[in-house]
């Protein structure tokens, strides 16, 4: 097996999904949160297809893709939904679109 | 034969179904042409099942027809199977003959109602349960019957359920009569327990080697189902409201039929009777308080209908009277001639009443001769027939029932005598309602009803039936005179299962004259007195204020229900809904739900609606997952 050990591909995985989850959990703007969640989506997919080199199968390569199909169709609705908020000129902040609080 | 009864049994039934299954696809006078049809095509079983008997020797006159197994515990079996013998034949001639003049009848009388279809498959499955009750082989299928008339007489005494007296009465009756069925029900347990079959011949075997105690409880209970379903002292209170219910309702199942189930009860199982004589003498005994009772109450009554309704009181009052002397052929001899004349007099006041536009009062009636002359006919022979003025119908059976009385002894004789005061009641209380009726000038309500002669005294549907029975009320005395010829006492004879000799008692000669002379004369001393006052008006009607008051409150047994039933009833509710109902099962429920909702209201604080907070705790979680099964390995 040539390039980097599989656990190098690990490492850059959690690092991805730290950036990620940290972006979901700070930042207010909901572009950017979508954004985020991309990034760990991504970081998952890293992952699956690196454990599948390691087992030198492919079910971790058709997993991947299927998130990205996932992946694709989120951001369809993500988007949409902001696109609305926008439409109705409302703050574009994840913070002050909490009434759905108990 | 067999072929005959069942026919007779499942016409009815399947013109109710027919009825409910159509619905409004059919108009509505062709359900109430299905109904009568029905009715007739039971009744042609009926002839069918007594034709061929006729044709047959005494001894193969009975019969046991078994569709299947109904029911099957252990070492008991009962099955769905019909009786077919003398007695039940009888029944079955009546129920449907007298049962489907009187639904040709309601065609006339119910015409423009709006629920007529609901009314007619009423009708049909009355007559199918009363058919049922009658034919029945085995003590749990009368019980069915029993009960199933009792639901059909509920459904059809409330027909007009946008009154609340109609629904009143029904729930009354209901109730009343629902105590009956318990009761006979506790009685067919015993019999279940003590002899293990509810068979009619086996039950009767089974029951002549059980202690007297035991068969005591038996007739006591069977006693007290007949009792309440024929409206005897002390269950009597709920015929005169039953008299809410349509009229011809009335004619069939509060004069001519049910009512008269408990007599054909007695009759049926009169081997049970007859080894429980006190319970026999009880059952003559109450019939003579009833019969002087309901005569001296339909004396003050003011509605046209309940002083028939007490007047059949009185007359089953003589039927369980000669039943329970031991007399069974004399008193289903007046069982039958009474639902001639009995039907007879409720459907010639239907037709006044038809012709009033519903009223009922007698005060507002009066003259009502000259405007339906034909009706008033068919009145004064019912009434006639009624008092026992010979050669009409009830003549005949009343004095039989009277001779047998004076014929079995001391105890007998003081019912006599009170069958001979309830015979003047009769001829009394019958001529005032017929003299203020239709003698006298027309009263205002009646000049305002008389729109001359244009279409007669009422459709065809109704005057044929009356016609009919006025007819049957006449003759139908005949097929009985005593002393000269028995034709219906051997018909009867053996009167059922297992017995050999048809009564108890067989008056004298000597016996019936005496007893026909007193009883004819009384009631004619009683039409006379009737005449005088309010015929002639030449006396004036005594009027005692206390007793007039007692009699118009029908003897204070309403209210004496009320006080030792109801009210203490409703006082331990009262008390139960305050100290258990409303603090212990109230509170708790109460309790419960005020808890899920401080719950849910505490639970609600976590949903803050920021987005972060919810990441933060997914991201927790999967958190303390990782660690877990880290741990965990």
């Amino acid at each position: 097996m040539r390039g980097p050990d599989v656990s190098w591909y690990l490492i850059v995985s959690a690092i991805l999904f730290s950036i990620g989850a940290a972006g979901v959990l700070l930042r207010r703007s909901p572009l950017i949160v979508l954004l985020s969640l991309e990034i760990m989506l991504n970081s998952a997919n890293l992952a699956l297809i690196s454990f599948a080199r390691l087992h030198g199968n492919h079910d971790g390569q058709i997993f991947a893709l299927a998130v990205m199909a996932v992946a694709a169709s989120e951001v369809v609705v993500g988007l949409g939904l902001i696109v609305a908020i926008a439409r109705k000129h409302l703050d574009l902040d994840v913070d002050r679109l909490r009434v759905l609080r108990g | 034969m067999t072929a005959g009864a069942w026919l007779c049994l499942l016409a009815p039934l399947c013109g109710a179904l027919l009825i409910t299954a159509l619905g409004e696809s059919i108009s509505r006078r062709t359900a109430a042409w299905i109904s009568t049809l029905s009715v007739f095509a039971a009744f042609a079983g009926a002839l069918i099942a007594f034709v061929d008997m006729l044709g047959r020797g005494h001894e193969e006159r009975e019969a046991v027809t078994t569709a299947w197994t109904w029911l099957a515990a252990g070492e008991f079996h009962a099955g769905l199977s019909l009786l077919v013998d003398p007695l039940s034949v009888t029944m079955m001639l009546i129920v449907s003959g007298v049962g489907g003049l009187i639904v040709l009848y309601s065609i006339g009388y119910m015409d423009g109602d709006p629920e007529e279809r609901r009314y007619f498959a009423y009708m049909s499955l009355f007559v199918f349960s009363m058919l049922m009750l009658v034919e029945a082989g085995n003590f749990l299928l009368l019980l069915v019957g029993w009960g199933l008339v009792g639901l059909a007489s509920y459904l059809l005494i409330g027909f007009w359920h946008e009154r609340p007296s109609a629904v009143a009465a029904a729930k009354k009756a209901f109730v009343m009569n629902a105590f009956g069925d318990a009761a006979m029900a506790l009685a067919f347990f015993v019999l279940i327990w003590q002899t293990g079959t509810l068979d009619f011949a086996a039950a009767f075997e089974g029951a002549g080697g059980l202690s007297q105690t035991f068969v005591d409880l038996v007739a006591l209970g069977l006693l007290a189902g007949a009792v309440a379903k024929s409206a005897q002292i002390p269950l009597h209170t709920w015929l005169p409201d039953a008299m809410e219910g349509p009229t011809p309702v009335s004619a069939l199942i509060h004069a001519a039929t049910m009512v008269t189930a408990g007599v054909y009860l007695i009759v049926r199982a009169h081997p049970i009777f007859e080894l429980a004589p006190s319970i026999a003498d009880l059952a003559a005994g109450l019939g003579a308080i009833t019969l002087l009772v309901a005569g001296v109450i339909a004396l003050v009554q003011t509605d046209i209908k309940r002083v028939i309704a007490y007047s059949t009181m009185s007359q089953i009052g003589y039927m369980f009277l000669g039943a329970g002397l031991g007399a069974y052929g004399n008193g289903m001899f007046h069982l039958m001639t009474h639902a001639f004349f009995k039907a007879l007099l409720f459907m010639a006041a239907g037709l006044v009443i038809h012709h009033l536009a519903n009223e009922q009062d007698i005060r507002r009636m009066g003259g009502l001769r000259q405007a339906m002359p034909r009706t008033y006919i068919a009145f004064l022979i019912g009434s006639l027939a009624l008092v026992g003025i010979p050669p009409l119908s009830g003549f005949f059976s009343k004095d039989s029932i009277l001779a047998s009385a004076l014929a079995s002894g001391g105890y007998g004789r003081l019912l006599f005598a009170a069958g001979l005061a309830g015979a003047l009641l009769t001829g009394l209380y019958t001529f005032r309602l017929l003299f203020i009726v239709f003698l006298g000038e027309p009263s205002a309500l009646v000049r305002e009803h008389d729109h001359g002669s244009a279409h007669g005294e009422g459709p065809w549907t109704m005057t044929v039936p009356v016609a009919v029975l006025t007819v049957l009320a006449v003759v139908g005395g005949w097929v009985q005179v005593a002393g000269i010829w028995h034709p219906f006492g051997e018909w009867l004879d053996p009167i059922a299962v297992g017995r050999e000799h048809l009564a108890l008692v067989e008056p004298t000669v000597t016996q019936d004259y005496v007893t026909s002379v007193l009883a004819v004369g009384l009631g004619a001393v009683g039409i006379a007195v009737a005449w005088m006052i309010y015929g002639s008006r030449k006396w004036s009607v005594p009027r005692v204020p206390s007793v007039q008051r007692t009699l118009e409150h029908k003897l204070w047994f309403d209210e004496l229900y009320d006080a030792v039933f109801y009210n203490p009833g409703e006082r331990i509710s009262g008390l139960l809904r305050r100290g258990v109902e409303e603090p212990l099962i109230g509170g708790s429920i109460e309790g419960v739900t005020l808890g899920a909702r401080e719950a849910a209201g505490a639970l609600g604080e976590a949903q803050t609606g920021y987005l972060r907070t919810y990441a933060l705790a997914i991201a927790a979680a999967v958190a303390v997952l990782v660690v877990v099964f880290i741990t965990v390995q």
